[in-house]
């Protein structure tokens, strides 16, 4: 579980024997084509026509040419070789790169310029302003006299702000010089790929230190790919190289992702499959029979008496090779193609460009664009999600005086500014808490104004405030503070910092103040961590309502508390943080236990209310959602009662009386059950009412309900169509996600920071979004675009054409397939069962390759519905995610459809061409003919707007298929000489060809008119409604009453009975969020909004899934 | 089909509007394809469309079967079957060993014209239940052989007839050795009717397929005897007979050119035919038939095409009548939003 890492020692290193060569590829130059065949025959598909081909190769019993399988299976493999060669080869191009730049290191003393790659474990490494990092580091030493340095780890993790790094303890005050020859041993955990963590200890050699050990954190590493900024030169040991480092380690080909389309086509695939079998088993019994009984008369077959043993194999290996082209081999090919295209037009759309950054979708996945059109749960984050991540100070409540109320933004308060000028006490510490009880990074910028670089917004936003309120945080320069605060200077020391982790929820600093000398905690964190540690009888009564009243009002709530520490006191714990530090072991428990001795008795200043305001378009955005029939989670980390306004403002729920929310809480398994089980009865109940319920739970009850009642919490999942989880961690995020894909739902994941990564990643589809917060989860995702509202065209635009083009492009590749099989099948009965082939082996690779293959790519850019129906009525969706589109009910209509169009043709040919007109060549190219011209009626039929491609597309393969065939014609050597020239010049040849397509189209076109006028599907309707150009008007109740805008902000009914604030006011009476939730009555968004509510009663997603 | 331009022009979005604040060189490249707003035709299904479509595919399929009709009725085909007629009585027991015996087989069939027949007067001889398109019979050739005198050792896919006594057979494979061999004599008031048996292969075959210089060897030489032998000092490509008969049939009922009569037959003539009856088609229980026919622009007789289009154009007068009365009687709106489900269900809560 450990290693150890020698300084400066290249004779202990070399047992590690790993140099810092980067590798990104899959193959080699020698392993190539071994490997990638074996990748590509991995695979049924492949497998299935690399065994066809193969058995082709047996002249006995192959019916065509085998270069009809064997050359379309070449060509596939050499587009797939051919791209995954150019992705590898410019894998190779960017590894060489980055291997081949220059560095300095040090050996025996000396500096020395090597390349990158050849890095050793425990070499030091030498790096100036601006230098990226070759390796993971441990810092020994920086220009900077206190040891720090700063870092870019935007390509790490995507954030932009600097980060401090800073040297071991036991490196402080050596010199330059004695650097080059320092020497020890570092012990490290393995390689592994947390950036968020480096549990180590670090042990320099006499003369140095005497065996000191020294404690190392990810604040004392650089990792690789980091930039150093603001730094004129660091240098460091190596403690990992080449793909061990923490970025070498993440990095990795990502699972392939199976959208549910694609499992429906191998389910369709094996259905056909087994059709096949049988009917090879049917006809190979056939042909024997009839060989044993008439083929014996036959006498100018010179059947011989006896015959090997294999003989009985023969035939329906025959009809095997016949009938394997009932499995299209183009399916595959094809369907990456339009995928590809598919994500192309999501990143070209440019109704998707965050105007704000300029930043267009990008579609990392290519491959699950059809499962964007069948998500029937969308779980999304909060913070930087829904709402802007634009943290705002908006009030705050300080010794028990509420600031702000005015006009919702204390800033302006005069009472407050007053209190600063008089200089209260409590207000004095109450900002002097706010401006540095923090990580945040002042930096003067060049126009000599203060920039702020904090990893946090909400740190961020307090800083800021503060320093509008006059207390200017102005600089820190490694331990020291300064803040100006009415023209005077004030200085801190930096003591120590006590980080804020998710389990802690505050966090803490222990400062000296450099005018008198004493020491004091400053803390800010959650309410329920920092008032339960409140200083005996203080009476925090007041500010446990403020904070209530804030939640009310959608805001952030931080309080803040400070306490004077004793010097013996602070000296006697700090040797308890360092040892506790130390550990490799439990550290993280070992600290929070250590930094909870310090922070108790704490004297509570107040309360700050920070306002996260929504992104634009959000609650139009879910509502529209919504009204498609997906259902919205919201899980976020924040606490309950401002998640539930948010989700309230953002539509997520309706209001009293329709809209109800269910808690399920309690800190022990008692209570979490009984709450578990009164809300699941109570869910069970309203599940066929017209009635929006959804049911609030925090993570520690969720942990409760999943360690112990599971299943009942999986039937309350079920069940509901909207869940709060508040309080939840990014483990549980992805067990939620978890929980409802084993329900069989597609699950749609969307965050914007580190947090979601996991349940982006565990999601059918992830979506990103580059927010404030870095891009870790837009890196992480399959999808990332720039604002949550871009959500609804993807999902109704971009997800609902994907899934409708290639339902169709699946199943009529199916069709064209059957189609031309099941005329082999039909002349196999008059060719003496016998397994001749009708077609010419040319013909039936073009047929494959060429002929029926255009067309269908320009489906692409079909349409059935335009952009504007499918946003006015997202219901529409329905379709996609019942799955209405690809189904064994409608692969039965196209096989049917093929048998009938086989029929057809194979009657029609033959009566036509009978006679001294049967002669096979031409009779099989009328045959063919007939395909190619019902083939392209079909996809005339099927195809919803016709554009230039499109026409171009259909009736140019018309042509292009005469063009071919009149070239072999010319062709003296080819067995199809002449024939197209002497089918031609025939009328009778054209008369067929017309008759084929009235008898085969007729039919299908009466069917298509009746269904279409008397049974018309719900996207018929509307697809009537759009071509004739009216208008849509939707009938429904029209709102006679006029509503007031208190009715639409009553408060939602929360069974707990709550404590009101003395200084309750209305409802959400001053957020933004309030005017745009107000419409006049009879507006057109009234009606869809009534729509919407009706139409979640119908309940239409449950019985999708009963059904 | 009606339709409705659905043609989009969108000029906000130009890149000169965009007011972004940064402005990355990855915007996408806007054009309609990228946006998917290519100019549309968007087809709907009126009842009046559609009504009209059958009405006009009816009109157009029933003339054209009433002419294909014609055209098929206007040519003069006479068929005489003969094979078991021309088996003598004392043989018909044992058919197969009549026709395998040695002897002259000459038989004597009498055919009358019922009606005139222009010349070309076609004569084809016609076999039923014979499988010219099984696999193990259509595969046993070789065309390279055919064609050059050097490729006449490449006998490699002709088994069983490849070799006789360690040397190549041309033309190899049972194709050739089962040439059709039966003969036909004509002849009218006692006067011989002159049949031309050139020009009855396919131009291209004789000039592409089968070789100038190659000339039948070994032909016909084994046992058993298939069928024909060929005249072994003419070359292939002059072999008419046999370049017919290796015209694959693709359906076990054919007909193949025999010759043609190049003068008028009168109706009410009596047509006396002397033919060898040769072939075997006793084994299988095949047919054999004499066809004197005449042609037109649809080729031989054939009634299956105006058959075909005739009930065709019907059943689409048919359904544009039964369209047409449905509409009548149940007319439907199209696109009624209140058939919509999520409209539906406010109705229902009213």
């Amino acid at each position: 579980m450990k290693r150890f890492v020698y300084i400066n020692d290249d004779e202990a290193s070399k047992e590690l024997c790993c140099d810092n060569r980067i590798s990104n590829r899959k193959y080699t130059l020698w392993n190539f084509l071994p490997k990638n065949l074996w990748e590509q025959f991995s695979r049924f598909m492949n497998q299935y026509f690399l065994l066809i081909a193969c058995l082709q190769l047996w002249s006995l019993i192959t019916p065509v040419n085998p270069a009809s399988t064997w050359g379309p299976l070449i060509f596939i493999f050499a587009v797939s070789a051919s791209k995954e060669a150019w992705d590898d080869y410019h894998r190779y191009l960017s590894d060489k790169k980055a291997n081949e730049k220059e560095v300095w290191i040090v050996k025996q003393g000396i500096k020395k310029h090597i390349q990158a790659q050849d890095i050793q474990v425990g070499n030091i490494v030498w790096l100036r302003e601006n230098d990226e990092v070759p390796c993971d580091l441990v810092l020994l030493g920086t220009s900077d006299p206190q040891g720090v340095c700063y870092v870019e780890t935007a390509a790490l993790d995507g954030e932009t702000d600097l980060k401090t790094r800073v040297i071991p303890s036991a490196c402080v005050g050596i010199d330059l010089e004695l650097l080059h020859k320092m020497k020890g041993v570092i012990e490290c955990p393995v390689p592994d790929k947390d950036i968020r963590r480096f549990d180590a200890n670090m042990r320099l050699f006499p003369p140095f230190i005497d065996n000191d050990v020294c404690s190392l954190t990810i604040k004392n590493t650089l990792l690789q790919s980091c930039y150093l900024r603001n730094t004129e030169w660091a240098c460091g040991v190596s403690v990992y190289t080449g793909n061990q480092t923490k970025l070498g380690m993440s990095r990795g080909i990502a699972e392939p992702k199976l959208t549910a389309m694609d499992a429906m086509i191998d389910k369709l695939t094996g259905a056909i499959f087994v059709f096949q079998i049988v009917v090879v088993l049917v006809l190979g019994i056939a042909g024997n029979v009839w060989k044993d009984t008439e083929a014996r008369k036959q006498w100018y077959v010179q059947y011989p008496e006896e015959a090997p043993w294999y003989e009985l194999l023969v035939i329906p290996l025959r009809f095997e090779l016949l009938c394997s082209i009932m499995i299209p081999i183009s399916i595959k090919v094809s369907l990456d193609l339009v995928k590809g295209l598919y994500a192309k037009f999501i990143e070209w759309d440019v109704e998707m460009i965050d105007q704000e950054t300029g930043t267009a979708s990008y579609a990392a996945n290519t491959a699950i664009s059809e499962d964007l059109g069948q998500v029937e749960y969308i779980l999304t984050d909060k913070t930087g999600t829904l709402t802007d991540n634009k943290m705002i100070f908006r009030r705050c409540c300080i010794g028990g005086i509420f600031y702000g109320n005015e006009n919702g933004d204390a800033l302006k308060d005069a009472q407050l500014l007053n209190a600063i000028t008089s200089g209260s006490t409590d207000v004095i510490r109450f900002l002097t808490v706010m401006a540095i009880c923090n990580t945040v990074l002042p930096v003067q910028s060049k126009a000599g104004d203060i920039v702020y670089k904090a990893q946090s917004q909400d740190e961020d936003a307090l800083v800021i405030a503060a320093s509008k309120l006059h207390m200017v945080f102005v600089g820190k320069n490694a331990n020291l503070l300064e803040i100006r605060f009415n023209g005077s200077v004030i200085r801190y020391e930096v003591l120590e910092i006590l980080e804020f982790t998710s389990d802690r929820k505050r966090m803490s600093v222990v400062v000296k103040d450099c005018q008198n000398g004493k020491i004091i905690l400053l803390s800010k964190g959650a309410d329920e961590a920092i008032l339960p540690y409140a200083r005996a009888g203080q009476q925090t009564r007041t500010i446990g309502d403020a904070v209530e009243h804030y939640s009310q009002l959608g805001l952030r709530t931080l309080c803040l508390a400070w306490r004077e520490l004793e010097e013996n006191e602070y000296l006697e714990w700090s040797v308890k943080f360092k040892e506790a530090s130390s550990l490799l072991v439990d550290r993280e428990w070992r600290i929070a236990e250590v930094c909870q001795r310090l922070e108790h008795d704490l004297y509570i200043l107040g309360v700050t209310a920070i306002e996260d305001r929504l992104q634009d378009g959000v609650p139009e955005t879910i509502e529209t959602l919504r009204k498609a029939g997906i259902n919205f989670w919201m899980l976020t980390g924040d606490k309950q009662n401002t998640a539930i306004q948010i989700a309230l403002s953002c539509n997520f729920i309706s209001p009293e009386p329709k809209g109800q929310l269910l808690m399920i809480d309690g800190k022990t398994e008692e209570d979490v059950s009984r709450s578990l089980e009164r809300v699941l009865l109570t869910m069970r109940i309203t599940a066929s009412e017209p009635k929006d319920v959804a049911f609030v739970i925090d993570g520690w009850a969720l942990e409760i309900a999943l360690k112990h009642h599971r299943k009942d919490f999986v039937e309350l999942a079920i069940l509901s169509r909207t869940a709060i989880c508040c309080r939840v961690t990014p483990s549980q995020k992805a067990q939620l996600v978890e929980i409802l894909k084993s329900c069989d739902y597609r699950t749609l994941a969307i965050g914007d920071g580190g947090n979601d990564v996991r349940m982006i990643q565990q999601a059918d589809i992830g979506v990103g979004i580059s927010g404030r917060e870095g891009l870790q989860a837009a890196r992480a995702a399959d999808y990332s675009i720039g604002r949550f509202r871009f959500l609804k065209r993807l999902i109704l635009v971009h997800g609902r054409y994907s899934y409708n083009r290639t339902a169709f492009l699946s199943q009529y590749s199916f069709y064209k397939s059957l189609l031309i099989c099941f005329i082999q099948i039909f002349f196999s009965f008059i060719s003496g069962v016998s397994g001749t082939s009708l077609f010419n082996s040319v013909s039936l690779m073009a047929y494959n390759v060429f002929y029926t293959s255009v067309p269908v790519l320009v489906s692409v850019i079909d349409k059935d519905l335009s952009e504007a129906s499918v946003m006015q009525h997202p219901q529409i969706l329905f379709y996609c995610q019942a799955g209405r589109l690809l189904n064994p009910s409608t692969f039965a209509g196209w096989f049917g459809r093929s048998l009938f169009h086989a029929i057809i043709v194979f009657v029609i040919t033959i009566h036509a061409y009978a006679y001294e007109k049967s002669e096979m060549e031409e009779l099989g190219m009328v045959a063919l003919s007939g395909c190619i011209w019902l083939q392209a009626f079909v996809v005339a039929q099927e195809t919803n707007s016709f554009t230039v491609l499109q026409h171009l597309s259909i009736w140019g393969n018309l042509v292009g298929f005469y063009a071919i065939n009149f070239l072999f014609s010319a062709i003296p050597s080819s067995g199809m000489y002449t024939i197209m020239f002497r089918l031609c010049s025939q009328p009778s040849y054209w008369i067929t060809m017309f008759l084929i397509v009235g008898a085969g189209m007729g039919p299908i076109f009466a069917l298509k008119y009746f269904r279409y006028t008397y049974r018309p599907s719900k996207i018929n309707i509307l697809q009537q409604a759009e071509r004739m150009g009216g208008p849509i008007l939707t009938l429904g109740n029209i709102e006679t009453q006029p509503r007031t805008i208190e009715k639409d902000l009553s408060p939602i009914s929360i069974t707990q009975p709550k404590n009101r604030s003395p200084v309750y006011e209305p409802l959400l009476s001053d957020s933004p969020n309030a005017t745009r939730r107000s419409f006049g009555p009879g507006t057109p968004f009234e009606f869809f909004q009534s729509q919407s509510r009706l139409s979640s009663s119908s309940g239409y997603t449950r019985n999708c899934k009963d059904n | 089909m009606s339709s409705t331009a659905a043609s989009s022009t969108v000029g906000g979005g130009g890149s000169s509007e965009i007011s972004g604040v940064k402005k990355t060189s990855k915007r996408p490249k806007y054009s309609r394809f990228t946006q998917q707003e290519l100019p549309a035709c968007k087809p709907i299904l009126t009842p009046r469309w559609v009504i009209l479509t059958f009405l006009v595919a009816g009109v157009v399929f029933i003339p054209l079967g009433v002419i294909c009709l014609f055209a098929s009725q206007g040519v003069v085909e006479i068929v005489d079957r003969y094979d078991t007629d021309c088996i003598p009585t004392s043989s018909r027991n044992n058919m197969v060993a009549y026709i395998q015996g040695e002897g002259d087989k000459i038989c004597k069939r009498t055919i009358t014209v019922t009606k005139a027949m222009k010349h070309p007067v076609y004569v084809y001889y016609q076999l039923e239940n014979f499988y010219q398109n099984h696999r193990r019979y259509v595969k046993s050739r070789n065309d390279a052989q055919l064609r050059s005198p050097k490729e006449e050792h490449d006998v490699k896919t002709c088994a069983p007839e490849d070799n006789v006594g360690g040397e190549p057979i041309v033309p190899c494979g049972l194709v050739a050795w089962s040439l059709f061999n039966d003969t036909y004599s004509f002849s009218r008031n006692s006067q011989q009717l002159l049949v031309n048996k050139k020009g009855i292969s396919w131009k291209s075959d004789r000039e592409n397929k089968f070789g100038k210089n190659v000339f039948p060897k070994n032909f016909q030489k084994g046992a058993p005897i298939g069928g024909g032998t060929l005249n072994i000092s003419k070359p292939l490509s002059e072999q008419e007979d046999l370049i017919v008969w290796m015209r694959t049939a693709a359906l076990p009922t054919f007909r193949k050119l025999y010759g043609k009569i190049e003068t008028d037959l009168h109706a009410g003539d009596t047509i006396t035919v002397l033919l060898q009856n040769n072939y075997n088609t006793y084994s299988f229980n095949g047919q054999k038939k004499l066809v004197l026919s005449t042609t037109s622009w649809l080729g031989g007789r054939n009634d299956f095409l105006g058959i075909a289009y005739l009930t065709v154009g019907s059943i689409c007068l048919f359904l544009a009548v039964t369209f047409a009365v449905l509409y009548l009687v149940k007319p439907r709106q199209l696109g009624d939003p209140s058939y919509l489900s999520w409209n539906r269900s406010a109705g229902g809560l009213q």
